[in-house]
């Protein structure tokens, strides 16, 4: 499930993240539209400072739009219920093999896009973490949780002006003051904590038409969160299916507006997912709680972190012990009906860094993990995470030339090749370790 | 596919339970321009100078397996008029080879010799390599004085390539005794084809005359037997042409071996025929002089017959070649609703082979994964309930097989559990375009393979798969003795239709061949059928195509067909 901070936040946490949101500077411009954004001061003053690296020639007239249409499946877009988003793929650059990266949620693979690396060099490999330090569990939702540069403090650095229009409070959180101009939603659907679509579009073409950043980064978040509670998910999914049309739409409307405005022909739109979506009938739920609890070695001795279709387990117990307690929750774990795989952490190919915990376990498909309560903890019926939710679209449209109309590559892009694709669409050098993904142009 | 033998007779040639193999084999490869010409002779017995008076490469000449940097070149040589195939007879046989980037020669890149003999019934199979990725090469071999038919073959992609395009022929079941080899024609006159993929069923055991006469005209069973049989399909003309026009790439069904074939014995095989362990090794052993695979990794026959392989077209496509009749339980006797289909101890596969399959159905190998099966994969149901149904009922007793009540056991239908594994693994690792190749029942299906077929079309798909229909291999229309697209038969499709949602096309009456081609927005499946078995000059006629669009695992109508 994509966990809402509130509910996980201690009081340490919170007062951390305020003293954060103090101590930066910003102010608050209100747009001609009405809506207002944050912006850091420099901007403000209208002198967009190069930084000590000089600007890049030519960047200047580059625009590029990265739109996460979040929770989307790749089969979603050929589903006939988004006409728009079909069209600006087959005038683009596609990519049909894309995948979400491990562990397919949110909050990590927004990170991915924007840092170009993998979890275990950004430090947020999920969305919820028990955090060691804080001794419960809690959502990646502080600026301080990333631990490399953006793409988007490299374009500032370089004088370029970057934005960011999210509409999920956790990603406003971890993404925090790093935009030149941010969009901070002042009211988010209680429960699933995020701005609807219609808002988020409102402030997208608002900061666009007035602020005009070189960089957008837009988390469209309706897809996701109706996806998550349409109980018709296995079958009809038809709360989804409405909401799907309806985003479509406004992606059209914001591929119209930047024709009609003059900021096609130097525009590339990277449009992508940054998970896809699986659904569970009620009893296919997971709860690992009960069976690590009951073992003699585990007892009181973990903490889960229920990411929904993977579960994140924790050893607390004593370091002397972390090899044979890892050996014995990937056991216990592996016998549980609905359980696809459970994985030592290190795992090489997982690349998720010690905030993931000791042992990853993932659901098979149709299923979803409900921890520590098997009842509460997660009921919704949608959820990612797990394998299953890897594939993504992906595709570049935009009327810069360096777009090839048309183009379809079998090479497997990733979530993580979005920030080198922007620092190359940009100009920016780049050594070769400094990401783990690659450029799509 | 049950296709019992109309004819049988006892052997007359001695059974051989020792496989020969001989010193022969020993390919060398030689850079081109280096050293003498590579000029063909006898060695030992045979007299080094003679031109021959007859024909020495009988068989023609093939190539398979492609790779970036190799592919496996075929031929035999009939040394002396009484070598013929199976007989033991003739000398030791130097062959030269060589591999050029025009069809005169002109070019040569590669050459070697290799020398052949008795011991491997006189076959030639060597790995040409040091070559260039998806690059079209003719080929030829010289021998006693005479120069070999040219063959034509093509390289993979490199395995980092993004190409254009992947073009496949794709056929099966393939009785010579039922018919003239028309498809094989079909796909010889093809010049756009990458490869040719033959799903099984190459031959038949039986000892029947039809249309043609099986030789020799009694059930094969010995060594000697398997080669001769090997040695009439390959002096087929249009056999001959579909082999030295692109690289083939094959696996078996039943029939190399014999009807209805497991891992320890067959339908067709009885304990007056000796020892099946023995049989299929003569079996296999003769598959692997005769055809261009290589099987356990080489082109060698010395060292293993592991036929399951995968190959890869750059990063567009990676094809696994299944091996489903050597490591497979017996199929269930009582066919129907006899709940043993599901027993989970039970495997088509194996277990090793199975990883190994799973292993190369992965999202970040290459974008699409074909799959070679001999037989098909999807249900093929009388009727079907949800599983979630299906699993209530069965805590009665069990008393319904999980995915309803099957047609076929000797398909994937009678071993669910290892169908469940395959099912379980593309949904719950996310594994898209996934497309399984299928052969073995005679007719043409297009299928969207259902991950619970009882809720299809309300439950996802895992993949698709595209049967191709018989060379020659008998059919409805050739079991009722109706004519072809008759009421009796369109009736028989539409009651397996409207049984079978999943299933989107069906033709039970025609024979052809298949072409598959890959592109990263689709994969497209044309059929096309021979008018006649009997009539050498048939017309050879596209009748449908269907194809699935890159991350749906549906398929759809299309109305024309690729290139020809």
């Amino acid at each position: 499930m994509c966990t809402c901070g509130d509910v996980r936040h201690g009081p340490e946490v919170r007062e951390r993240r305020l003293a954060e949101l103090r101590a930066s500077r910003r102010t608050v411009l209100t747009a001609a539209s009405g809506l207002a954004f944050s912006s850091a001061v420099a901007a403000t003053a209208g002198s967009a400072a190069a930084g000590e690296a000089g600007r890049v020639k030519g960047a200047e007239d580059l625009r590029c739009y990265v739109l996460v249409v979040d929770g989307c499946r790749p089969d979603e877009i050929d589903s006939g219920l988004t006409p728009n988003l079909r069209a600006l793929r087959e005038q683009g650059m596609y990519w049909p093999r894309a995948t979400s990266m491990p562990v397919m949620e949110t909050i990590p693979n927004h990170v991915m896009m924007m840092t170009g690396v993998r979890p275990d060099r950004s430090g947020v490999p999920a969305n919820a973490i028990y955090d060691r330090e804080l001794g419960e569990v809690r959502t990646m939702d502080l600026p301080s949780d990333i631990k490399v540069p953006t793409v988007i403090e490299r374009l500032n650095r370089r004088g370029l002006t970057t934005g960011t229009v999210l509409s999920k409070e956790y990603l406003v959180g971890i993404f925090g003051e790093r935009a030149t101009h941010r969009w901070e939603p002042e009211l988010y659907i209680p429960v699933s904590e995020h701005a609807p679509d219609l808002l988020t579009y409102n402030a997208l073409t608002s900061m666009v038409d007035e602020l005009d950043p070189h960089l957008v980064f837009v988390n469209l978040g309706d897809i996701d969160r109706v996806g998550h509670t349409d109980i018709t998910g296995t079958t009809l999914r038809v709360m989804r299916q409405a909401a799907l049309l309806q985003t479509d739409t406004l992606v059209g409307q914001f591929i119209d507006s930047l024709k009609s405005s003059g900021r096609w022909e130097k525009s590339i739109v990277i449009v992508l997912a940054d998970h896809s979506m699986d659904w569970s009938v009620p009893t296919n739920v997971i709860s690992l709680q009960a069976p690590l609890e009951a073992d003699p070695l585990l007892e009181g001795k973990f903490v889960i972190g229920d990411n929904g279709g993977a579960d994140l387990v924790y050893w607390t117990g004593p370091a002397r012990e972390r090899e044979r307690a890892i050996v014995r929750i990937r056991e216990i774990a592996e016998s549980t009906p609905g359980v696809l795989k459970a994985w030592d952490r290190r795992a090489p190919w997982l690349r998720l860094g010690p905030e993931a915990g000791d042992v990853v376990v993932f659901c098979q498909a149709g299923w979803r993990f409900s921890d520590p309560d098997p009842v509460t903890s997660n009921p919704i019926p949608g959820n990612h995470g797990h394998p299953a939710t890897r594939a993504i679209p992906f595709f570049i449209g935009g009327g810069h030339p360096v777009v090839k109309a048309g183009k379809v590559s079998p090479k497997h892009a990733r979530t993580v090749d979005v920030a080198p694709t922007i620092a190359d669409f940009f100009g920016l050098r780049t050594g070769k370790r400094a990401y783990d993904g690659k450029s799509r142009l | 596919m049950t296709e019992k033998p109309q004819s049988t007779t006892e052997s007359h040639l001695p059974r051989r339970t020792v496989l020969a193999t001989g010193a022969a084999g020993a390919a060398v490869a030689l850079a081109a321009g280096g050293g003498a010409p590579a000029t063909a002779t006898t060695t030992a017995s045979a007299t080094a100078s003679a031109r021959t008076r007859h024909e020495v490469f009988q068989h023609g000449v093939a190539s398979g397996d492609p790779l970036p940097d190799a592919v496996v070149l075929w031929t035999r040589v009939t040394p002396t008029p009484d070598a013929t195939p199976g007989s033991g007879r003739g000398p030791k046989v130097r062959v030269g080879w060589e591999v050029a980037t025009d069809r005169r020669f002109r070019r040569v890149v590669r050459r070697g010799r290799f020398v052949t003999s008795a011991g491997r019934d006189h076959t030639v199979k060597l790995d040409a390599r040091g070559l260039e990725p998806e690059r079209w090469y003719w080929f030829r071999f010289t021998a006693l004085g005479r120069t070999s038919p040219v063959g034509r073959t093509r390289t993979a992609p490199a395995a980092d390539a993004t190409p254009a395009n992947l073009r496949l022929g794709l056929a099966s079941c393939s009785n010579l005794p039922a018919g003239l080899f028309a498809a094989y024609r079909g796909l010889a006159e093809r010049s756009d084809l990458h490869a040719i993929v033959h799903l099984g069923d190459y031959l038949y055991e039986s000892g029947s005359s039809d249309v043609r006469a099986h030789e020799p005209d009694r059930e094969i069973v010995t060594l000697a037997d398997y080669r001769q049989r090997h040695g009439q399909y390959k002096t087929d003309p249009d056999l001959q042409a579909a082999h030295a026009s692109a690289p083939w790439i094959v696996t078996w069904d039943d029939h190399e071996v014999t009807n209805d074939s497991w891992a320890e014995g067959a339908e067709n095989h009885d304990a007056t025929e000796g020892d099946y362990a023995k049989r299929r090794a003569r079996a296999h052993r003769a598959y692997d002089e005769w055809m261009p695979c290589r099987m356990d990794g080489t082109a060698r026959l010395d060292d293993g017959t592991r036929l399951y392989r995968r190959l890869r077209f750059g990063t567009l496509a990676e094809l696994s070649m299944l091996d489903l009749r050597t490591y497979r339980d017996e199929q269930i006797s009582q066919v129907g609703t006899d709940t043993g289909v599901d027993d989970p101890g039970r495997t088509i596969t194996g277990e090793e082979q199975m990883g190994w399959l799973l292993e190369g159905l992965q999202q970040d190998r290459a974008q699409w994964k074909l799959v070679g099966t001999s037989v098909m994969f999807s249900p093929l149901k009388v009727a079907a309930l949800p599983r979630d149904v299906v699993a209530a009922v069965n805590t009665l007793a069990p008393l319904l097989p999980q995915d309803g009540v099957y047609a076929n056991a000797d398909q994937w239908d009678g071993y669910t559990a290892d169908r469940r594994t395959v099912v379980d693994h593309l949904a719950g690792q996310g594994v898209q375009d996934t497309v399984f190749l299928t052969g073995d029942i005679h007719s043409a299906w297009a299928i969207e393979v259902p991950t619970d077929v009882g809720s299809y079309p309300l439950s996802p798909t895992a993949g698709v798969e595209f049967v191709c229909t018989s060379v020659t291999s008998g059919n409805l229309k050739d079991a009722l003795g109706t004519p072809s697209r008759s009421p009796v038969n369109l009736a028989a499709e539409q009651a397996i239709l409207t049984a079978n949602p999943h299933i989107k096309y069906l033709n039970f009456d025609d024979h052809g061949f298949s072409v598959l081609d890959v592109t990263a927005e689709r994969t497209q499946c044309d059929w096309f059928v021979i008018g006649s078995r009997t009539d050498p000059a048939t017309p050879i006629t596209w009748t449908r195509s269907f194809a699935t669009l890159t991350g749906t695992s549906t398929v759809q109508e299309v109305d024309a067909p690729v290139g020809g």
